[in-house]
């Protein structure tokens, strides 16, 4: 019997999905080991009888909260997808910001009718048992943890952070190229694929469990950024962890 | 030495491309940075770089490498993978060339690594002297700045022309069959070359304050130095770029990366590094180098002191890729043995040349990453988290095991685990495992019947020395899962009864529901033989316990033996040692009366991956079996 899978979205793009929509080849080989019964990127129907839920979006409201509560009700597992789902994301942005600001801006007037809170990954309402970071989230990254639940082995998620995958891809670093990276607090996972483009990273996938955040800043200011320009990089991704560490 | 002008060198370079029998690998630019990298044209080749981003040491052990290949399919195959064609590699600098030669002593130690050597010993290597040093190089320091061995071809620049030394008989051929115009090297031509080397040495940048011979004296003492590590690694990110750069550093990681069909993958090593948080975590949530300064203060350890003491060098050719790779600027050796010395000069220590190590490398055969088949052939659960298994390699062949080993038990697709060989020797045709569910592998195994099959290499380790013990009296001390190594040696004490003196067994664990080999244990109690106390931390009222309550230290009084003639045998989780090994210097054993069984995260079993390492002790090869006399002194052992 195949596993039922099914996707969910909440405050995202839903450029995860997209990312699982895309896997070309690999797509056909993944639905020879899965039954997908749910999925709005690709297919009309939708059942609640499902084995692994994939969750994409942040939590951002209180409705949303219930509706987790069923997934994880339904599923025997459920996997964040994506930095909003896993970690707060860019979602998380905006809860450091006045909240009420926020609603005007996005909502103009009709501010008051839209129940809004700060965002949060859906850990902070539910467990969850296996994670898919990045911003939009890597396919070959997806399909390691899809393997791994398929197989009944917890996911192998690196602690380590992204300049390890940097170094072994033998990148010029950022930093030598008069660009700032977090690179060094941001768990690895992608390839470092960013940097592998000639880019920075921006911490998509999020901190490490223990990152040194005050060296971190400290190496940004050193190499000339402002301290406030530090801040807002941790701030773009690394909100809701911040606040909790 | 011969001398080769610089158009005819690049045509030398060039005619090397053309041919379809090997790769073609030189030094090219990146960025404002320089890299080796596949050569498409001599054009390409910055022979005045001045240090490249990795070490050619990418080459013979790549970040990513496949061990084996498997498929599970149709009963189980496994095959190594695909060789790769013969390299030569243009521009290796001196550094490079002697941080191969110590590659090579690592990897052949004990058992030979044949990935790296077959690579290595098919490739050529065509080193270029340094024309520009890096500005955080000090390999002048550590006697690498220029190198009489181990290239088969060395060039020095001459201006328009190179002088080529030449190192072996491969570089002979090479040169003559596809140089032209090579003609011998006349005395103006010897001695601007020297004068170059010369020039070379004066070159750097960074400054040692005292030989860097001494750091294996001055690290001796330097362990526990008050505030020292903490306050050198405040700023360390555990980005591991320090040692991911290293031409020296030769740890790795193993996994299993299955496809999809999950049904056929590759079991891989790729690079890892002992900055890294999770380096020396187990599955129980142990890390035996939690802390960044621990960590720090390893690799500091491994590179001056550790192999220092294995192979007799100082594992650093002073590249100065780890300076310039740490965005905090924390991982210069100079600054940091500068620091060093400067605070121990203070203190007042003196230093003496430091004395050279036994190095005695013996080689036996090769490692086999590949493992052995075998099936489940029985299967009784224990408690709610131990199996007992038994196992039977395939086609009829004994394992051959001492008491005391280990094993490397394979899930393909999931992974690899080390496991105690948990019956005696003197049972041949098959072997039994005890196993905790914690992790991948273990849990997987537990949903394994009997008929299934799983892979096994080894047997690995030195196990204990049954022999050395006879007419000794034995003190079997287990704590908990640490009775499974013990039962393989107490086994084939009872089977071997007359061959030793008086045997005690003292077992605690934390509740009788998790006491193993229940049955077993309870027919100890009609021998006369044996003497056998338990001792269980608590028990639920509901049950009944007749054994004491306490820790395993509660059992040592209760027995009398005479410590002079007894061998106390140890194994048991972390915090058990201190204890028992406190409670029994108190009845006066000598400490080369105890021995111990100690755990460490493993990978590759076999002495090379590091992951195991207790200072310079490899728990894998060196143990895991070990005597307290060895070891007391050994600041991260106990
Ligand atoms: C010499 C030795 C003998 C052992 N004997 C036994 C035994 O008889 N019975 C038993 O149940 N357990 C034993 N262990 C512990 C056992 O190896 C670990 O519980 C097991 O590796 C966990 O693997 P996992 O894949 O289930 O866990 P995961 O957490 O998924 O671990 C991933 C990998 O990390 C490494 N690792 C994690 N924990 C350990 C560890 N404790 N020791 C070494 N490597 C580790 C392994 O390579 C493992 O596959 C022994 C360990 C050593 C070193
Ligand atoms: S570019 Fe970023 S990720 Fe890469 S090594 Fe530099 S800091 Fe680390
Ligand atoms: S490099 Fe950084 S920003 Fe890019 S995918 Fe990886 S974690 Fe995200
Ligand atoms: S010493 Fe420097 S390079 Fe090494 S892990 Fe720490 S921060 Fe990274
Ligand atoms: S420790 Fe640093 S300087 Fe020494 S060989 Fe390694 S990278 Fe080079
Ligand atoms: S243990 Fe030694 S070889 Fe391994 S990464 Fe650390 S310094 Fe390098
Ligand atoms: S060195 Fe790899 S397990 Fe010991």
């Amino acid at each position: 019997m195949k596993p039922k899978v099914a996707f969910f979205d909440f405050a995202g793009c839903e450029g995860d999905q997209l990312q699982v929509a895309n896997l070309e080849e690999n797509l056909l080989d993944l639905l020879g080991q899965v039954e997908v019964v749910s999925f709005r990127e690709v297919m009309k129907e939708h059942s609640d009888n499902y084995d692994i839920a994939f969750v994409e979006g942040s939590c951002t409201r209180l409705q949303d909260e219930d509706r987790l509560k069923q997934i994880r009700k339904n599923a025997k597992l459920v996997v964040a997808i994506g930095s909003c789902a896993a970690i707060g994301g860019i979602n998380s942005l905006k809860n450091y910001k006045d909240l009420d600001q926020v609603k005007k801006t996005v909502y103009g007037e009709h501010a008051a009718l839209f129940d809004s809170y700060s965002a949060r990954p859906i850990d902070a309402i539910i467990p969850v048992d296996a994670y898919v970071y990045g911003c939009p989230i890597d396919r070959e990254d997806f399909l390691q943890v899809v393997k791994s639940l398929l197989l009944g082995k917890k996911p192998e998620t690196p602690t380590y952070p992204v300049c390890v995958e940097c170094k072994k891809n033998e990148n010029v670093c950022a930093f030598e190229r008069g660009q700032f990276c977090v690179g060094p607090v941001t768990r690895a996972g992608c390839n470092s694929c960013c940097v592998n483009e000639g880019t920075i990273c921006w911490g998509c996938r999020g901190l490490i469990d223990n990152p040194n955040e005050n060296s971190q800043k400290e190496v940004l200011i050193k190499n000339g950024l402002t301290v406030d320009d530090a801040i807002g990089k941790f701030r773009l991704y690394f909100g809701w962890q911040e606040a909790k560490r | 030495m011969k001398i080769i002008s610089k158009e005819d060198f690049q045509s030398f370079v060039n005619a090397l491309i053309q041919e379809d029998s090997w790769n073609v690998i030189g030094v090219k630019s990146r960025g404002n940075k320089f890299a080796f990298a596949p050569l498409d044209s001599a054009d390409e080749l910055h022979l005045d770089y001045d240090v490249t981003l990795l070490p050619p040491k990418k080459y013979f052990f790549p970040q990513r490498e496949t061990l084996f290949t498997y498929d599970i399919s149709n009963g189980f195959s496994a095959k190594n993978p695909e060789e790769t064609k013969p390299m030569i590699i243009i521009g290796v600098h001196p550094y490079d060339i002697i941080a191969l030669l110590h590659m090579d002593e690592i990897f052949r130690e004990t058992k030979s690594d044949s990935f790296y050597f077959k690579k290595r010993e098919s490739s050529i290597i065509i080193g270029v002297n340094i024309q520009k040093m890096s500005k955080y190089n000090f390999s002048s320091y550590m006697g690498c700045a220029t190198v009489d061995y181990g290239y088969d071809l060395m060039i020095t620049d001459l201006g328009n022309r190179y002088a080529i030394n030449v190192g072996s008989q491969k570089g002979e051929d090479l040169l003559s069959k596809y140089a032209k115009n090579v003609t011998l090297a006349l005395a103006r031509d010897v001695q601007t070359a020297g004068q170059k080397k010369r020039g070379i040495m004066n070159q750097s940048e960074q400054e040692f304050k005292f030989p860097p011979e001494l750091i294996p004296e001055l690290l001796k003492d330097s362990y526990v130095k008050s505030g020292f590590w903490e306050k050198h690694s405040e700023k360390c990110l555990a980005c591991g770029s320090c040692v991911l750069v290293c031409p020296t550093c030769y740890c790795f990681d193993v996994k299993d990366n299955p496809d999809l069909s999950l049904e056929h993958g590759e079991r891989i090593r790729t690079w890892d590094g002992c900055l890294l948080e999770d380096f020396a975590k187990i599955a129980s949530g142990e890390n035996f180098r939690a802390t960044r300064p621990t960590r720090y203060r390893h690799r500091y350890f491994k590179k001056g002191k550790y192999l220092f003491d294995r192979f007799g060098f100082v594992s650093c050719v002073g590249c100065g890729r780890c300076s310039s790779n740490c965005l905090p600027d924390i991982a210069n050796p100079v600054n940091l043995f500068n620091d060093m010395y400067q605070e121990s000069q203070n203190a007042g220590a003196q230093f003496a040349t430091s004395i050279q190590p036994d190095v005695n490398i013996k080689t036996e055969g090769n490692i086999d990453y590949v493992p052995k088949l075998a099936t489940i052939i029985k299967k009784v659960p224990m408690t709610a988290s131990e199996t007992l298994f038994e196992v039977k390699l395939e086609d009829g062949v004994e394992l051959g095991h001492k008491p005391g080993q280990f094993v490397e038990v394979s899930i393909f697709g999931i992974g690899e685990a080390p496991i105690s060989i948990s019956s005696s020797p003197t049972k041949k045709e098959t072997f039994e495992l005890c196993v905790r569910k914690l992790g991948n592998v273990t849990t997987k195994l537990h949903k394994l019947n009997v008929g299934d099959r799983i892979g096994i290499r080894g047997p690995f380790g030195n196990g204990f020395d049954a022999e050395s013990l006879k007419g000794k009296d034995l003190l079997f001390v287990a704590g908990g899962l640490g009775i499974a190594p013990l039962r393989s040696l107490f086994n084939y004490v009872l089977d071997n009864r007359k061959d030793y003196g008086k045997v005690f067994l003292l077992y605690g664990c934390k509740e009788p529901k998790e006491i193993l080999f229940g049955e077993e244990l309870l027919s100890l109690a009609s021998r006369e033989d044996v003497e056998f106390k338990s001792a269980v931390n608590w028990c639920p009222e509901n049950e009944t316990w007749t054994g004491s309550i306490g820790v395993i230290t509660t059992l040592i009084p209760q027995v009398s033996f005479d410590p002079e003639k007894t061998i106390a045998v140890l194994c048991g989780p972390p915090v058990m040692y201190k204890f028992v090994i406190a409670d029994l210097k108190g009845r006066n054993v000598p400490d080369d009366h105890i021995i111990m069984s100690l755990e460490r995260r493993m990978k590759c079993g076999v002495g090379k991956c590091g992951h195991c390492q207790i200072n310079h002790i490899y728990v894998c090869k060196d143990g895991p079996v070990f005597n307290y006399s060895k070891i007391k002194g050994v600041p991260e052992a106990l």
